[in-house]
């Protein structure tokens, strides 16, 4: 077809139907999401019985907090990263806090743990429980936003569904962090890591399989 | 830079709000600066490929149109869309198996060499082989390679240009060569006569290579 003529047929519907728009998709699909992901936490897993006194001490306190700011961060990047020629900003750089933070708190649990305690904490009980929990809680969060995205244009698919991994990761390990007993940054700051690791990656082959356009 | 992000923004924002008249003119003031960008990212490719890539990107932009925001700066969203869009081009392009543009046969025709006197099995096979290949392209072998005749005579008589000729020539010789060889690695097991049209080496032959050729026939 000639281009010209492809001009004038796309000019013949010039304004976007208001429910393209990306931001009109994702409440819908984010609550969804984290619904169902609720529900599942509250079936199998539930919060720890002293979630209220535990709270109260700082350390316990991060490991809600810090997945809760990740999310925070990760989903306006994730906005972002779908519209062309959006600059990530000071976002992506405040993103990177993150990961210092827990590292200078796994650094300053070291140090305040004794040596024999170390490993101990480091292990825990619950990596089992932990791992597969943080990844497939983050999973339908996950759904919801890639399905969100797909109305966006993201130029770079994959990165774009790593972000939403995080921010879902975010939410999901938030809510496990309720019922995790142990608080020691020995054990979260690595195990959560290693599952939002996990689950970013999922977001990233999804965004390469499902975020192409 | 900016006057033209200023044009166009208050272009797109009509557009977007139902000015079919200003959307029509950010499309149609975008496609040049698209096919500059279109060729920068895909060196050589010729013009029929980069029109296909500026509209795929003109359709891109129409379907994704509503993820440009009111006030948003028009450039860096626009070739980003483009960039994207020929990266994907460049993709498919590495994906058919070429490193570059699909080149017509046409634009071959005057240095593919005249093979008249190339090599080809026996004689009686040859005759077989003929029998199984079109008959003007069989005619064309017939003229060139065991009349010897030049290709501008046999161009005369069958009505196409000399690199025509050629073309079609050579594209015969790889068909025979083939057909011989398929032959020999199934033993002769010649036999089983095939339907005009179901010629082996004419129908899996994929690409506009091979449609061009055939237009370059007739």
């Amino acid at each position: 077809m000639n281009t010209d003529d492809l001009i004038a047929q796309l000019a013949q519907d010039p304004a976007p139907a208001p429910s393209a728009r990306v931001e009109a998709r994702l409440w819908p699909w984010l609550t969804g999401g984290l619904a169902l992901t609720a529900a599942a936490f509250a079936l199998l897993l539930g919060p720890r019985p002293d979630l209220a006194a535990a709270l109260a001490q700082p350390v316990v306190a991060a490991k809600t907090l810090l997945p809760l700011l990740l999310a925070a961060l990760a989903l306006p990047l994730a906005l972002r990263a779908v519209r062309p020629g959006a600059r990530p900003g000071w976002l992506a750089r405040a993103l990177w806090a993150l990961p210092l933070a827990v590292v200078a708190l796994i650094v300053l649990a070291w140090l305040g743990t004794p040596a024999s305690e170390r490993m101990r904490l480091f292990i825990g009980h619950s990596i089992h429980v932990c791992l597969p929990a943080i990844t497939l809680l983050s999973l339908p969060p996950l759904a919801g936003l890639i399905a969100a995205l797909k109305r966006g244009a993201p130029v770079h698919p994959t990165g774009a569904g790593a972000l939403a991994g995080l921010a879902a990761a975010g939410l999901a390990t938030a809510l496990y962090s309720t019922f995790c007993i142990e608080d020691s940054p020995l054990f979260y700051g690595v195990w959560y890591s290693l599952g939002i690791g996990i689950a970013t990656g999922i977001g990233a082959l999804a965004g390469r399989r499902w975020l192409r356009w | 830079m900016t006057d033209r992000n200023q044009l166009w923004g208050d272009l797109l924002r009509r557009g977007t709000r139902g000015d079919a008249a200003a959307y029509g003119r950010f499309l149609t003031e975008a496609v040049p600066v698209l096919r500059n960008i279109a060729r920068a990212r895909l060196p050589g490719g010729n013009a029929e490929e980069l029109e296909d890539v500026v509209q795929e990107v003109l359709m891109a932009v129409h379907a994704k149109r509503h993820t440009w925001r009111e006030g948003d700066p028009v450039t860096p969203w626009l070739y980003a869309i483009a960039r994207y869009k020929c990266a994907d081009a460049a993709r498919r392009r590495l994906g058919r198996g070429g490193q570059g543009a699909d080149v017509p046969i046409d634009d071959l025709a005057e240095i593919l060499p005249d093979e008249a006197g190339g090599e080809i099995t026996a004689a009686r096979d040859l005759g077989r082989l003929l029998d199984r290949i079109e008959p003007r392209a069989a005619e064309i072998v017939r003229g060139l390679g065991i009349q010897g005749e030049s290709a501008a005579e046999v161009g005369a008589r069958l009505g196409m240009t000399e690199g025509a000729v050629r073309v079609a020539y050579h594209r015969a010789m790889q068909k025979l060569r083939d057909m011989a060889e398929d032959d020999m690695a199934a033993g002769h097991a010649v036999g089983e006569v095939e339907r005009p049209g179901q010629i082996k080496g004419a129908g899996d032959e994929p690409g506009p290579t091979g449609r061009r050729a055939e237009a370059a026939d007739g």
